[in-house]
């Protein structure tokens, strides 16, 4: 580590949300009472669709909403009722928010300025940021001089230079191309690594959520879905909102009914042999269901409606039961039979949930 | 669409010029009569050319007239306008845009109302305000009855009265509070990201610093387009100046240069001084044209850069 590594380095919060609620009147609740625990320095990522609540949560740790019941504790402090200025937040925005009217250097400096730090360790503190983030030459252009990705690498540093026990990114990378994003993403996980601040990040994309996020906070229509870290939501997803939500293409879900002994798709094929009966929502993804496997196991008739080939791999759409599965195979793999394909479903690589409340039922297919 | 046909260009091009001609040719007579003498006047009219009196014309403005004192007071009244509409309408924009406000629909609704209003249509009720500020509250204190309760207890009834007619504060008040300010910065500060309130909030800066620190200096060219406009409209009201200031001292030059005219019957103003009068009178307001310009488009355009 250099002394730049050093020279920056936030003194972790936890963050505890006790029971927060977020309701505008009676009719319009954003967000029901919500119990988090966030660690120090760990890297949270809340996803969810748009309008689930997750800015609003943002927003209400940071102090720019007010909370309308519940506590929220930051480093064991109980903040919910200060001043932003007073919780040891920063906040890095989707628009990037920079003060169009000064330079880079002022835009970062400007929050040690009003917290009447002295000018020459505001100066020596911004230039050991500057050089942390590649701006150090560009510290005297205005943001309107700047591209995107470097406004939204001064909105990061205006954030850090402080030394927050707590970052909140509200989607910083929803502006910005595809490459940049890429680029960015790759830049704020080194970023977290060296300075270590608790960071809570919201984003409607996935792929930041499964890149970046020490766990993940699934957030549906203002309720807590999944919270668990990305290898075990994307392989054991606690619903079928989660399971449909994270994976690219996400995960078939088909209804079946149990009768005791196997499970059926509603035209009557058999996709596994499980003594459960009843209605249930059976998923699997792309990637686990195979095209030949051991002589036994269950196989179904689906006939191909259309492939995609993605360099990499090959995603085939047939259509299974009055629904649509989607296979992924190895790039050129082509099945034998152009049309009519034969699929296994891997009972290890199954989700089972329950029809009614789309939650998982776990261990549906191990006690065997 | 762009027409080319050569019947069209000639066409423009005459409308154009007689256009020009009407909008020149008065200057150019003010000019040119400004430049000659008084007899020169008696015997031809109107000047057609200039001539070489037009010095001695304004010397005698100096010399004979009350204008440049007059000029003083409309350099005055029109600072003071144009800085207070400034004020005024930066604070209840930034009230209006950036405050969850109860009603703020209606409030904006209302002072956009001010702009159907002008001192022009309610000069009557301005002026008995303007002539005794305490008017209203004595209204009220009668229609309430509280007056006669007053009399009947102490023996008196009571009658508030301060006059701001003749002063430099009577010719401004009434002209500050317009719509039209406040609506241009509430345009500007909704072209501004949305955010900007939250990051300096999220940066310790409060609603007064952000105010200071931020919305001041990104409104800069509004508040020079606002603050030509109005010290223009300031530098040439005439209604309001003439009714609320009787004295030659208290007036303005606008109103100074129409009393130029004698009163008597048969008499033949002093057209070369008159129109060297309109001349000095109009080099103010020109002067702050032509430095403000840029400041004056840029503001007016909306947009931060």
């Amino acid at each position: 580590m250099n002394a730049i590594d050093t020279a920056i380095r936030a003194a972790a919060a936890s963050i505890t949300l006790a029971g927060i609620t977020k309701s505008y009147d009676a009719d319009t609740v954003v967000i029901p009472p919500m119990d988090v625990e966030l660690k120090a320095g760990e890297f949270t990522v809340v996803l969810g669709p748009s309008g689930c609540g997750k800015s609003t949560l943002l927003q209400m740790i940071a102090g720019l909403e007010r909370v309308s019941g519940g506590r929220i504790l930051i480093g064991g402090r109980e903040v919910q009722d200060l001043e932003p200025k007073h919780r040891g937040c920063a906040m890095v925005f989707q628009n990037y928010a920079l003060y169009p009217h000064m330079t880079v250097g002022e835009n970062m400096t400007y929050s040690l300025k009003v917290a009447g730090m002295p000018k020459a360790e505001r100066v020596e503190r911004v230039a050991a940021v500057a050089k942390m983030l590649g701006l150090s030459g560009y510290l005297h252009r205005k943001p309107g001089q700047l591209s995107g990705g470097q406004r939204q690498r001064v909105a990061i540093g205006r954030a850090i230079v402080r030394e927050p026990g707590v970052l909140l990114f509200d989607e910083p990378l929803s502006n910005l191309d595809a490459q940049l994003r890429h680029d960015m993403r790759v830049e704020l996980a080194e970023l977290h690594r060296r300075i270590g601040a608790t960071s809570v990040f919201v984003t409607h994309d996935q792929v930041e959520a499964m890149t970046l996020a020490d766990r993940i906070l699934i957030l549906n229509k203002g309720r807590i879905e999944q919270f668990d870290t990305p290898k075990a939501i994307y392989h054991s997803p606690a619903s079928v909102f989660v399971a449909k939500f994270i994976g690219a293409p996400p995960m078939n879900i088909l209804p079946v009914t149990g009768d005791g002994s196997v499970l059926r798709l509603s035209d009557g094929q058999v996709v596994a042999e499980v003594s459960l009966s009843g209605s249930f929502q059976l998923g699997i993804r792309p990637e686990d269901i195979a095209m030949e496997g051991r002589v036994g196991d269950p196989a179904v008739k689906a006939s191909l409606r259309f492939r995609e080939d993605l360099g990499s791999h090959s995603i085939l759409a047939a259509d299974l039961a009055d629904s649509v599965v989607r296979v992924a195979t190895p790039f050129g793999a082509d099945p034998a039979d152009a049309l009519h394909l034969t699929l296994i479903f891997p009972k290890s690589r199954l989700h089972l949930f329950d029809a009614a409340t789309g939650r998982a039922i776990p261990g549906a297919f191990r006690a065997h | 669409m762009i027409e080319n046909a050569r019947s069209i260009n000639i066409a423009a091009s005459l409308i154009l010029i007689v256009g020009i001609v009407y909008i020149i040719g008065p200057l150019y007579l003010t000019l040119s009569t400004a430049s000659q003498s008084y007899e020169f006047m008696l015997r031809n009219g109107l000047a057609w050319y200039p001539g070489d009196q037009l010095f001695i014309n304004i010397g005698r403005i100096f010399t004979e007239t009350r204008i440049p004192v007059q000029m003083l007071n409309s350099l005055t009244v029109a600072l003071s306008i144009a800085f207070f509409t400034c004020i005024l309408s930066f604070l209840t924009a930034y009230a209006l845009v950036y405050f969850r406000i109860r009603w703020a629909g209606v409030v904006f609704a209302l002072i956009l109302a001010t702009i159907m209003l002008p001192l022009d249509i309610r000069v009557i009720t301005t002026y008995q305000v303007a002539s005794n500020v305490f008017s209203p509250l004595n209204a009220v204190l009668d229609a309430t009855g509280l007056n006669d309760l007053i009399a009947a207890i102490f023996g008196a009834r009571i009658e508030f009265e301060w006059s701001v007619l003749n002063t430099h504060f009577g010719l401004v008040a009434p002209l500050v509070a317009h719509g039209t300010g406040t609506f241009l910065f509430r345009q500007f500060f909704r072209t501004l990201p949305a955010d900007l309130f939250k990051a300096a909030r999220m940066d310790g800066a409060g609603p007064i610093r952000f105010m200071v620190d931020v919305l001041l200096p990104l409104s800069r060219t509004s508040f020079a387009a606002l603050f030509v406009l109005t010290f223009l409209s300031g530098w040439t009201q005439y209604l309001w100046p003439l009714v609320a200031a009787s004295t030659p001292d208290m007036t303005t030059a606008v109103v100074g240069l129409a009393r130029l005219a004698p009163d008597q019957d048969g008499a033949v103003p002093d057209f070369p001084m008159i129109m060297a009068g309109a001349v000095l009178v109009s080099l103010i307001p020109l002067a702050m044209i032509a430095f403000l310009q840029r400041y004056l488009v840029q503001g007016l355009v909306l947009s931060e850069k």
